[in-house]
Order: structure tokens, then sequence, then C-alpha cells
């Protein structure tokens, strides 16, 4: 093996890691109370006693059916939990979400940031033991950008002009732009899993699936269970350690957490309530870490008041941002800006966050500026009881708002009627639809996946229209360069300003609860709410 | 035999209504299977919504779209899910076993249990015994039987320390293991039903006991059980029948959120999921079978009608 692609080390993480998760999660540190301690985004990781073994098998609750294995045509990030240890591609992310080396070992970057050559990783087998060449890749990226694919991903790669086949191990990529997320999108899998040439036309793939991962799929029987076994031919040879997994299907928390408790189950995600109940249990480690989605409500900023920068910012300054943390997410989360809390270094540090404390008199002075001086107009909120938590911080809201004297009618819906709602508002450039829409954005492959669609006027998700033309060039301008130190500083500048003209309100990052059975050694948490670590984890006595 | 005939003709008449309802209903629910695949970010653009509709046939006009559907139905073809892209048809055979044996297992536990407390509330004089019944009555009324299922799986749990096998078996390949598993998806669901059937028993079974036909039989010396099983129940099984048929109609809407809860892979979660997901085949295939069970238990009920009381016949 050798190459670029082992950098990554399974021991330099471990203590060093989980002590500092623990400084910033441990306890009953929650919410805000996060901002006293230094701020420090490493996940948890569960603490290794002794040498790596292999074999067991691991018996998992999985809390949402992922509903489809195909790789490329879910939005449903359980269907991700479903195929993410089967398939992979060409990048990879490690603990600090840096990107890493997977079934490509190396590239080169050329022609401005235009042109991307992968060199593959060479005798890297399919479970069905056909060896993964460069047509095998062409083939996986031509699929996801196929229309009739129709993959909800398809922005993701969509700058991808042209994939061609240089040999068998090298595959060049060229771009109508440059778009430095590429090899983040890779690594973050929604779409680009790689599999066998022809694979999709022969078979089902929303039920069978075939790719290079570290566990093979053995059966998928919808709404109950997803038996995976050890891929013997991994290609790093030392992993998986199991010997396989059942991932068990139970929605309702009371029946993850019964088996959880009786060790029936060794893995489960919970909901802050949900950890309270195991207090004490013994044999069970709970660890917790911000995950890469951030809550917020969209606005169509098309519609007045809310057209005007100031009547946003005044609704915003007046919530208390704390107090929608304790209730919607009970306490378990971050505030976050437009890229979520934890993001590496691409978020902003919370404790620089405006609108932590709530200003309801600055709220009053800015309407009365805006000509509102009584408040007196109403708006409307929409969210769907799908998602509880969106639910409770509209009317964390709502209530708030009354101190203004501003009405927000909170409209529940269904969650499909709710997504058509929102699309329809998006289609019709704010003309129809709604005005506000509560939800969350989840993982993108790097910072430009929270911003451009959504705030760019050529952006494919912008609410109403919204453009600010001092924003646009930094916009662009950080799409293209791809030195990390200047990128890094126009995100600051455009989330700041982003902020302050509120076209969003975000609130906040919600921790990633996951409960596991303290015989699981060296599972790590990922930013990605993955569970792609569990190809390192092994059991122990 | 011409009853039957027509009967028949009229279960025909309202299965056809029965798929005109649930084919406007499910496309009329707002957002499609593209909103649900794009996901609540919106990442489909209009061309790529408008090749998934086409690709699914959700492009041509509704009245085409349910001729199709009806006419591949009457063929036998109950067409492809959406999300999954399996046969429906299959897709229901695999799941109807876990529903049917949900529903079977409550009705006959309930048979069991409520029909003789029914009948001893309605002969005992002791008032404990009548509160006893009345206010369990009231709870299995009111309570949700969501609610007595969380309940079940943490008083099992925590008190009793006992959990079934988390994986579903079928019953023909470990019964005893199935039949774990069945229990408390059963126990949540027979609760509620439990209650309706003592009251019905006890009532129906107070109204036959006063009548003229009791007396003459206790009178010309038929011991006591006789007369109570023999004379009294047949004569009062009529309403108790008609309300355990109702009941299977209740079952099939209670084995929607149970099956979920327990995590058991039934026809309830996958029409729960349907909808969720707007696979229309999925749902609309569900909701007929549904329909056509529900008839054909009414059938039932009515036939045993015929030999619960010879004096009924049909025309």
């Amino acid at each position: 093996m050798g190459g670029s692609a082992r950098s990554h080390s399974r021991r330099r993480l471990s203590r060093r890691a989980f002590l500092a998760g623990g400084l910033a999660f441990g306890g009953s540190m929650t919410g805000l109370d996060l901002l006293g301690g230094p701020w420090n985004p490493t996940p948890a990781v569960a603490a290794a006693a002794g040498t790596p073994r292999r074999g067991g098998t691991l018996v998992l609750a999985q809390e949402v059916d992922p509903v489809s294995l195909d790789p490329d045509t879910n939005s449903n990030f359980s269907a991700l939990q479903g195929y993410e240890h089967i398939y992979e591609s060409l990048t990879m992310y490690d603990e600090r979400m840096n990107v890493l080396a997977c079934l490509a070992q190396k590239w080169e970057i050329s022609d401005g940031g235009k042109t991307y050559t992968f060199h593959l990783r060479p005798n890297v087998k399919f479970h069905n033991g056909q060896t993964m060449t460069a047509d095998d890749v062409k083939y996986s990226i031509d699929r996801v950008l196929d229309p009739k694919t129709a993959s909800p991903w398809v922005s993701w790669f969509s700058s991808i002009k042209e994939t061609r086949v240089v040999d068998p191990l090298t595959v060049q990529m060229n771009l109508d732009a440059p778009y430095p997320d590429l090899l983040g999108s890779f690594a973050g899998l929604r779409a680009s899993g790689i599999m066998p040439k022809g694979f999709a036309e022969r078979e089902n793939t929303k039920i069978n699936a075939v790719g290079t991962g570290p566990f093979k799929l053995v059966e998928y029987a919808p709404q109950d269970h997803i038996t995976y076994v050890r891929n013997a031919d991994y290609w790093d040879k030392s992993l998986p350690y199991l010997d396989g997994m059942t991932f068990k299907v139970l929605t309702e928390e009371n029946a993850r957490l019964a088996p959880l408790r009786a060790g029936q189950v060794q893995y489960a995600v919970l909901s802050a309530q949900g950890v309270a109940q195991l207090e004490n249990a013994p044999g069970i480690t709970v660890m917790k870490a911000p995950n890469a989605r951030v809550a917020l409500h969209y606005i169509n900023v098309s519609k007045k008041p809310l057209d005007d920068a100031r009547v946003r910012r005044a609704l915003r300054m007046a919530v208390d941002t704390n107090e929608v943390i304790q209730k919607a997410a009970f306490g378990a989360a971050a505030p976050s800006g437009p890229v979520p809390t934890g993001y590496g270094d691409w978020a902003l540090d919370p404790k620089t966050l405006p609108y932590l404390k709530p200003d309801v008199d600055g709220a009053k002075r800015l309407l009365a500026e805006a000509g509102y001086p009584n408040g007196g107009f109403t708006i409307e909120l929409r969210c769907s009881p799908q998602y509880p938590e969106f639910v409770t911080s509209t009317l964390v809201v709502q209530e708030t708002l009354r101190r203004l004297n501003v009405t927000a009618n909170v409209v529940q819906m269904e969650w499909g009627a709710f997504v058509a709602a929102h699309n329809q508002e998006i289609q019709t450039g704010g003309k129809e639809g709604g005005e506000i829409f509560a939800s969350a954005n989840t993982f993108r492959p790097g910072p430009d996946g929270y911003i451009y669609p959504y705030f760019s006027s050529k952006g494919t998700l912008n609410d109403g229209g919204y453009s600010n033309p001092n924003l646009e060039p930094l916009m662009s301008e950080a799409r293209a360069i791809s030195n990390r130190d200047q990128r890094r500083s126009l995100y600051v500048q455009i989330q700041r300003t982003l902020l302050e003209d509120s076209p969003n309100w975000w609130w906040y990052a919600k921790s990633n609860i996951e409960a596991l059975s303290t015989k699981v050694q060296v599972y790590s948490q990922s930013f990605t709410g993955r569970r792609i670590f569990l190809k390192k984890a092994w059991l122990g006595s | 035999m011409r009853y039957l005939i027509r009967r028949a003709l009229w279960t025909i008449a309202a299965l056809l209504g029965v798929s005109v309802v649930i084919f406007l209903l499910v496309h009329l629910l707002p957002g499609t299977i593209v909103d649900i695949l794009g996901g609540g970010e919106g990442q489909l653009s209009p061309a790529q919504r408008a090749a998934v509709m086409h690709q699914f046939g959700l492009d041509r006009p509704l009245l085409v779209q349910y001729a199709y559907w009806l006419s591949s139905i009457a063929r036998g073809d109950f067409g492809w899910s959406f999300r999954s892209g399996q046969p429906v048809g299959e897709l229901l055979v695999s799941r109807l076993p876990i529903t049917v044996e949900l529903a079977v297992l409550s009705v006959v536990g309930v048979s069991v249990v409520g029909v003789p407390l029914g009948i001893l509330a309605s002969v005992s004089r002791s008032i404990r015994v009548k509160t006893l019944v009345q206010i369990v009555g009231l709870l299995g009324l009111s309570v949700p039987n969501f609610w007595i299922a969380v309940l079940l799986i943490i008083a099992a749990s925590y008190l009793f320390h006992w959990l079934p096998a988390l994986i579903y078996v079928p019953p023909w390949a470990q019964p005893w293991v199935n039949l774990q598993q069945m229990f408390l998806p059963v126990l949540s669901l027979a609760l509620g039903l439990a209650a309706v059937v003592v009251r019905m028993t006890r009532s129906s079974m107070l109204e036959v006991l006063g009548q003229d036909f009791v007396k003459v039989a206790q009178a010309k010396g038929v011991p006591a059980w006789r007369v109570l099983l023999r004379h009294a129940l047949r004569n009062a099984l009529i309403p108790i029948v008609t309300v355990l048929g109702l009941q299977m109609g209740y079952l099939l809407g209670g084995v929607v959120i149970t099956e979920q809860i327990f995590g058991l892979p039934g026809l309830g979660w996958m029409l729960l999921n349907g909808v969720y997901q707007r696979d229309y085949p999925v749902v609309q295939a569900t909701v007929m079978l549904f329909a056509v069970t529900f008839i054909l238990v009414n059938l039932g009920v009515d036939l045993i009608y015929t030999y619960l009381d010879p004096r009924i016949r049909y025309h």
C-alpha cells in the first residue's frame, strides 16, 4: 500500500482529541455555556484501551429508514447512512474535516484550478470481485451529471465539464470554472460513490449496492434492518476491524433506548431529552459534538416589509438566541452563523457572533428607522411538525415579536407540503409560496455551499431574489481562489455582512448525540453526522 | 346465492368508488415525489424536476393516470414503487403476513379475554367488579394505543428487563421468537379493543338476561352455566360480533402507528412511509388492500349473523 493516502493516523487523534472534546462538550455545559470555555470544534473520540482487535459484530439502532441505497439520487440523509459503508469516492474526510486520499491516491490541480488529474489507487476491488479502473470512475461521475439521474446533489459537481479516462488508473476532469470545493464534494459522498461501470443499468441500485467500501451489503430489508459483512479485500488492509454490522431501524426513541440499556444494541443516536434517561446507565458512553447542520429561517426578501434589511435585522435582534437553543434543541447546540459552527475554521467563532443577547430596545429603534415606529405589521412563518425543533424555534420567534407589536402567524404544514411551498417560493422568485420558512442547511462540501446558492443573484436556491452588490464580487472571488487563508478571510467578511443584512435568520448548530456501549473502542464522531469511522472501531471485551 | 352475487356486485362498486377517492386524495396532497427526492433544501433544477415527473408518468393528465392505474390493477399489476423500484405487488405480499398476524392475534386475544370478562361483569353482583370493569373500559377507550405502546416498551425493559429479539423473524421460521416479538405490539393494540368488547358484552348480556326465555330456562332447571353460555350468550353475540368486525377497521389504523413504534416492517409502516415519500403506487395499493379487507370483514360478519341467528335470512 503506502503512498500519501495513509497519512491519516489512527493513533494521533485518540487521546488528545478525546480530552479536547471532553473539555468542550463534557459535563453539563450546554448552549451558550460553551462560549465560556475555549472553543474547540474537534469532535469527541471514544477512548482507546489496548491494541485494536479484529472480530465481532456490532448491532446499531438506525433512527430513520434509509428508504433507498442509491448513492446518487437521494436527498435524505438516512440514505447516505445506509450506503456510506458500501460506497466510496475519490476522496474522504478525516476526523478534523481534512480531505484525504481515498480511491484516488493523489491528484494534481492545474490550469488555474480548472483541471484535476486523479491518480487512482491500484488493485482496488469492488465487492463483486471486479478491479476498479478509470472507466468505473468516469461512469459513476457521468451518472451523477446525467440529467436523467436527477441527482439532487448535481450542483456539487456541475462545474465538471468533462471526465476523461487518460489510462486505466488516471482520470482527468476539466471544469468550466475553478471550484475549490470539488475535493470536498467527493468526500461528502452525497453523490459520486464509485460503482462498477454499467451497474445502474444492470441492477436496482435502490436496494442493491456494490462499491469498494469497508463493508459489503448482505441484506437490506426496508423498515427492518440492513446487514453488512466485513470486506476482506478492503484496500486499507488493516481495516475494518469488525466482522460485520447490523443496523436495526428503530424510529421511536424509547425503542432505541431500551435495547441500548439492555446491551442488545451497541449504538444509538439520541435526542437531548433521550440522553437524560441514560444518566448513570452502566456500560454506555455518550458522545456529543456539533453537527454540520445550521437551523435557520429562510426569508423571502421580495415581500414587504421583509425586503428592508433593517426590518429583518430588527426582528432577529429581538430574539434571544439562547432561548431558542434551550427550547428547540434542549440546550444541546451552539450558536451559529451561515457556515455551521464547528466546520473547521470556515465557521465564525461563536463567541463573536452578533445577536447573542436579545436587544428589544435596539430592535424598536431599528423598526422606527425603517418606518414602523410601533411595529403593527403581520408576517407569516411556516414550519413542519416533522421537525418539532423548527416548530419550537418558530414559536419562540412568534412569542418574542409580540414585544415589538409585530404579529407573526405560524402555519404548520406536513413536510411534503412544506417542501413544495418552499420550492414554489424559490421558483417564482418569491411571488408565491410563503414568506418565512423554518428549516436547516445540512452538510455542504465547503463554505461556498452555505452561501453562493442562497445569496448570489445567480444562486439556484435564492429566496425572493436576494442580492447585495457589495457581496456579489466577494462571493465570486471566494469561489475562484484556492489559497486557503485568503478564502477564509473572504468568507469571514461575507458571513459578517450576511449576518448584518439578515436575509436568513441563523440560529444554531445542533449537537450530534451518539450513545454507544463502552465495549466499542476508538469510534470517532464526524462533523458530517455520518458514521464513517465505524471502519476504525473495534470491540473490546 | 343471489344475495352473494348482489353483495359481490356492490363490493365491486364500492371498490371503484374507493379507488377514485384514494387516487384523488393521494394526488391532491401538496408536494410530489419530486419535492421529496429534492429534499427540504430544494436542490433539483426545474429541468431535472420535469425529467423525474416524466419518468414516473406524473406529467400526464390525471384522468389518464387514473385509467392507467385502474387497468393495471385489473390485470393484477400494482405498479412499481417510486422509491425502492420494487414491484408493489411483491412488497404487499412480503408485508401482509406481519400485519395480518398482528390483527388476528389482537382479535383473538380480545375475544378470549374480553368476552369472558364481559360475561363476568354482567352476572356479578359485586360492586367492585362492576366499578373495575367500568374503569378499565373507560381507560382502554380513552388512552391512545401509541402511548400504551411506549409505556409497554419502558415497562418491559426497565421493570422486567425483558426484550424480544430485535430483527423481525417470521412465524414459520421461529414461531416462539416471533410470538415474543408480537407480544407487546398485540398487547398495545388489544388493550383498547378489549375495553370496547368488555363493555359491549356486558350490556348485551344484561339485556338478554332480562328476557323471558332466560327465565323459562332457569325455571325448568337448566344449569346456570348452560343458561349463560348456550341460551344467553348466543343471543347476545350479534352486537359483539358487529363490534369486533368494526374494530378490525380500527385495528388497520392502529397497526400503522404500532408497527412503527415496535419496528415491525408491516403494511402499516409501509403505508406511512409511502405517504411521507409521496410513493403513490405504494399508498394506493395499500389503501386498496385495506379497503378490500374492510369490505370482506363486513361481509364475513353478515354471514356469521345467519349462523348465530338462523332467523336472519338474506334475500
